[in-house]
């Protein structure tokens, strides 16, 4: 479904990802971890056409992403921090959306994840005095809204309150068994660890490993994913 | 496209500044005819405000929506819409919500109080002029990542266009007023919106009879009906042309 070959970029002259080769295909969850830095946030700004890449050619579903924005059709992308037009409702904000992806027919929306956040109770509510978490709520419903085959998830449960929290995740769960592919970010690897089925480390812009939850199970023989990656990290300097 | 522009212009039309800004105009616009029994006074006066004033908020209010709207413009970038329809939408928005101010405060009163080619000049100049200054101000905002930064060189840049560009001129006239250089300054103030913008209306009052030697050149030229289309052709060559660097820019561009 994605196909990373040899990208590169650079900021002015550093160099934020290098070498990176990548393919994620359906009913993979990606846990996309990594220091601060590390090139995770620029590797999702790149797959969603925000930034773009200097070298190596990426393919979302065998589309050249720098060519067109058909391509995003199939992505749902949910941000670290969204600012929404301070003067819409909730419910505008999504009518505005459905307006925008005249893609999508009309009768083929994911409200689950709305009801569920019980979003209908503050849906009459103005964007801007919205409370952190419900925004994030707000962000993640319209993510999973026009049934998109890729998700992109920034930091999906930093600020959520725990029974959204869970909500999310058992949403992601019954993506993944329905054959979509997740790709999330987060420094909370407990949270990672319940849905994700794959670890991609990114590293001072490069692969550190890039394996199955399953197969860092048995390699390290550690059960959380957080000691999987530090006994993975002290393999990799020992190795240096 | 279309529709990214009524968001905007929604969030605009409830803005507060836009809202401060059209009563400053309206202020400006109704007050001085009701204070001025002269009507072509009082436009002269509106000219002074709309060269000075118009520029400067156009500038900083744009900048600043620009590094505001950012994450917005993120969920949007992310949306299967294209980018350029995208920048044409927030461009098309800033213009229709600034025209309409201008035509509240400015317009309106200047069509009722005072009609003629040079009324008419001052809401063609001031109209183009909007237009020109969005288009810099985004200019601006999307080649210069920083917030402030970006504010800063907007500040520069009204100046320049407002003060120090003119101040140039004159010194280098002074230095050189031994030579027939009428035909240079004639060039040179095309290279200055406001300067064309004010030439542009002068020309259409009595007061271009003070301006002295170069002003008979002036007049010579921005006087005939030529010299008013190829002042207006300017004008709009001076915000089409920084809307379609900003738009390549932004197209292409880490965001």
């Amino acid at each position: 479904m994605i196909d990373i070959q040899n990208l590169q970029k650079y900021y002015s002259r550093q160099c934020v990802l290098s070498e990176v080769n990548l393919t994620y295909t359906r009913g993979q969850s990606i846990a996309l971890i990594g220091p601060n830095g590390s090139g995770k946030t620029t590797l999702i700004k790149i797959l969603l056409g925000l930034a773009i890449p200097d070298t190596g050619n990426i393919y979302v579903n065998q589309n050249d992403i720098t060519k067109g924005h058909e391509y995003r059709r199939s992505i749902g992308y949910m941000p670290q921090i969204t600012r929404f037009p301070e003067q819409l409702n909730v419910k505008q904000l999504f009518s505005l959306m459905r307006q925008l992806r005249t893609d999508v027919p009309g009768n083929n929306y994911d409200a689950s994840l709305y009801e569920e956040l019980s979003i209908p109770t503050f849906e009459e509510k103005r964007l801007g005095t919205l409370s952190g978490g419900m925004k994030q709520q707000v962000s993640a419903a319209l993510a999973f809204y026009f049934n998109p085959s890729i998700l992109i998830l920034d930091e999906p449960t930093a600020a959520l309150d725990p029974v959204s929290n869970e909500i999310l995740k058992v949403k992601i769960r019954s993506a993944i068994d329905n054959n979509k592919l997740i790709i999330t970010t987060s420094h909370i690897l407990s949270d990672l660890e319940e849905i994700a089925n794959h670890v991609t480390y990114l590293m001072e812009g490069k692969i550190l490993f890039n394996d199955t939850m399953d197969r860092l199970r048995t390699e390290t023989s550690e059960n959380t994913l957080n000691k999987m990656v530090v006994s993975l990290l002290q393999q990799e300097i020992q190795h240096a | 496209m279309l529709k990214i522009s009524a968001v905007i212009l929604q969030n605009l039309l409830r803005n507060k500044a836009i809202f401060g800004y059209l009563v400053l105009l309206c202020f400006t616009g109704w007050g001085m005819f009701l204070y001025e029994s002269q009507p072509e006074k009082a436009v002269l006066s509106i000219l002074q405000i709309v060269l000075l004033v118009l520029p400067l908020i156009t500038l900083i209010f744009t900048t600043t929506y620009y590094y505001h709207s950012q994450e917005f413009l993120f969920l949007l970038l992310a949306q299967p819409i294209k980018r350029s329809d995208i920048f044409a939408g927030l461009y098309i928005g800033l213009a229709i919500a600034f025209l309409a101010v201008f035509f509240i405060g400015i317009g309106l009163p200047v069509l009722l109080f005072a009609s003629g080619m040079q009324s008419l000049f001052l809401l063609l100049s001031g109209l183009l002029l909007n237009l020109v200054f969005i288009a810099i101000a985004l200019l601006v905002g999307v080649g210069v990542h920083d917030k402030s930064r970006g504010i800063g060189v907007t500040l520069i840049t009204w100046a320049f266009f407002a003060f120090i560009y003119n101040g140039l001129v004159i010194f280098m006239m002074y230095q050189l007023s031994d030579y027939p250089i009428e035909n240079l300054i004639l060039v040179l103030s095309f290279l200055n919106p406001v300067d064309i913008a004010r030439i542009m209306v002068i020309m259409k009052s009595e007061a271009s009879a003070l301006l002295g030697l170069s002003g008979a050149v002036f007049q010579d030229f921005f006087g005939t009906a030529k010299g008013g289309v190829v002042s207006i052709l300017a004008l709009i060559l001076w915000s089409i042309i920084p809307f379609w660097i900003t738009h390549k820019m932004f197209r292409k561009r880490d965001l």
